[in-house]
């Protein structure tokens, strides 16, 4: 487990690894400090004694430079990485584990979601990360995972070893782990019914700092060290399909929400400059009955429709095959108003700084 | 090959079947759900141009309608009780359909323009008949006629349409009747020829009189005669 100035939840992810209903002999938990400014040593500290935790201090260097000197630290056949915001059910190790029974696997990714979600944006979220579980299980099944998140992946040694440890990665260090994992042939599979709870953003900056980070990361590891992934016909549907369509869906996110404003703006305007001069009680107070005559169907409404009620289904599809708890509602409202509107904010600000190379902190 | 080799090689062609299978599985959902979307979207259309020749069997059957209504008053013309037509709602609901149905079907389609020439026919029929009737009994109806065009050189002629949509649902009394002046149609053809209206769009005849382009709504209303716009029943 990296931590770096996790003071404030550092203690409870550790608790809940200490939880988990595996044989003690056969986990080992490590805790490494990398660098932490905070009560972060502090919190670890208290676990010095148990049998099951290891504690390394090292000076500061980065995500990745402390997961490798957690892999360094254990001779283990398998390695997972929790952030240290991040809680795990107490079965989630048992789900994880049969996933590597194939040879051919690499990495196994669990189902997350947000950690008490409280507020309309971690509710979005929440819906986001479940859609998310959904997504990954159908991936999963044609090799088409290229991220293997902070919170509770585990990876095979062996593989780990021979791909030479996590790098900086642009920031996205899971991201170029699972990326390399599939440029070397081996595969990734999903768990989905080993759930994880992650402290989500609970303000719109902090999110869209995230998000940019993800979408920068994405975007420069992509298009640098594994741009021969895209089109690549020896890796399958995830170099035929999944990037490209990646790629397609940051291009397109944004050139919609561009025709969206564009056509927005155009229409008012005109239908101003057409009101202007009639009284507003006729020309901005709605009066008649509903004629479907009327009402705007075409292709792209329909299509919008259909994809939306995709999603949806996915987020609800997702919550059952995971077993996740807690009401979803919500978030379901939430993420079919609000996430459309936000994600613009991110995908412009990422092609952004990719395109003018500008870096920005982690946090 | 060994044993060991085979079940390998026989795992993976195992595994690349699933793979093709789901993948397969997932472009056969994306194909249907597109299909239905498409085909949703042609139904629903198919729907309005039906209502379209609803509309146009109607249209034929008020045009015949006023026709009859005609001959029959020619006997007796000032008969209050025969001798006002109840196209002008009709009318202006046809004309909204039709104006929307333009809008989502393009103007140069055939059912649209079809159904134009139509309603063409008929206001020009409302028109002439509300006219003899209140020539022979010296009622004084105010008609609006409105000559637009839709070939992107009449910059004003949605506000034009907008502002007399309002004056005709604020003022029921008005009887305004909407042509698109380059509709290829010989009545409507002689019908501009003979009210003498230039190609000067928007342009209107009040009550005969000639009015060109439009500024606002205040203007518009300038050019009716005093007492037209009185929210008062019709008297024809």
């Amino acid at each position: 487990m990296p931590c770096w100035n996790e003071a404030a939840t550092v203690a409870a992810t550790t608790n809940s690894l200490l939880a988990l209903d595996y044989p003690k002999e056969k986990l080992e938990i490590i805790l490494v400090d990398d660098g932490s400014t905070d009560a972060t040593p502090a919190a670890m500290a208290r676990f010095a004694k148990h049998l099951q935790v290891r504690i390394i201090s090292k000076k500061n260097g980065g995500k990745h430079t402390a997961l490798n000197a957690g892999i360094a630290a254990t001779r283990a056949e398998f390695i997972g990485c929790l952030d240290a915001d991040s809680f795990v059910e107490p079965d989630a190790l048992r789900e994880i584990i049969p996933c590597f029974a194939n040879t051919h696997i690499a990495a196994a990714t669990a189902a997350l979601s947000v950690h008490t979600p409280e507020n309309m944006l971690q509710h979005m979220q929440n819906a986001e990360y479940i859609f998310g579980i959904a997504y990954r299980h159908a991936f999963a099944s044609i090799n088409g995972l290229y991220v293997t998140p902070g919170p509770f992946s585990f990876y095979r040694r062996t593989v780990i070893e021979e791909l030479g440890g996590f790098r900086h990665g642009h920031q996205t260090e899971d991201m170029e782990m699972a990326l390399r994992i599939q440029q070397a042939g081996y595969g990734i599979e999903n768990a989905p019914r080993a759930r994880v709870y992650t402290k989500a953003p609970n303000t719109i900056s902090k999110l869209i700092q995230q998000r940019i980070r993800w979408t920068t990361g994405f975007l420069r590891n992509i298009l640098g060290e594994y741009r021969g992934l895209i089109g690549n016909t020896r890796h399958g549907v995830l170099g035929m399909l999944v990037l490209p369509s990646a790629l397609v869906a940051i291009g397109s996110g944004m050139v919609l929400f561009f025709l969206m404003l564009f056509t927005l703006v155009q229409n008012a305007l005109t239908a101003l400059s057409i009101r202007a001069g009639i009284p507003l009680l006729y020309a901005y107070v709605p009066s008649g009955s509903f004629d479907w005559f009327y009402f705007p169907i075409n292709v792209y409404l329909l299509l919008g429709v259909t994809t939306l009620l995709a999603s949806l289904s996915f987020i609800v599809v997702g919550k059952r095959i995971s077993k996740t708890p807690g009401y979803i509602a919500l978030g379901l409202v939430l993420y079919t108003f609000l996430y459309g509107l936000v994600v613009p904010l991110w995908l412009l600000r990422a092609t952004a700084d990719v395109t003018f190379g500008k870096n920005r902190r982690w946090r | 090959m060994s044993p060991l080799v085979r079940i390998a090689v026989g795992a993976n062609l195992l595994k690349m079947s699933l793979i093709v299978r789901n993948a397969l599985i997932a472009l056969f959902i994306t194909i249907a759900l597109a299909g239905t979307v498409a085909y949703a979207v042609s139904y629903l259309n198919r729907a309005r141009i039906n209502e379209l020749s609803t509309i146009e069997d109607q249209l034929s059957i008020d045009i015949l309608s006023l026709d009859t209504q005609f001959s029959l008053l020619e006997t007796a013309p000032c008969d209050s009780a025969a001798s006002s037509t109840t196209l002008s709602s009709e009318l202006s609901n046809m004309g909204s359909r039709l104006s929307y149905a333009e809008n989502q079907l393009g103007s140069d389609n055939e059912h649209v323009i079809r159904l134009k020439e139509k309603y063409s026919l008929l206001e020009i029929r409302d028109y002439l008949i509300t006219k003899k009737f209140a020539d022979a009994c010296g009622t004084k109806p105010t008609t609006v006629l409105y000559f637009y065009s839709n070939a992107g050189d009449c910059a004003n002629c949605d506000k034009a349409g907008y502002a007399l949509s309002y004056l005709h649902d604020t003022y029921p009394i008005l009887r305004v009747y909407s042509f698109d002046y380059n509709l290829e149609l010989g009545a409507l053809k002689t019908f501009i020829a003979l009210t003498k209206v230039k190609r000067d769009l928007p342009a209107f005849v009040i009550n005969g009189k000639q009015y060109y382009g439009f500024t606002s709504l205040a203007d518009l209303e300038k050019q009716f005669p005093k007492g037209a716009l009185a929210t008062s029943t019709a008297t024809l």
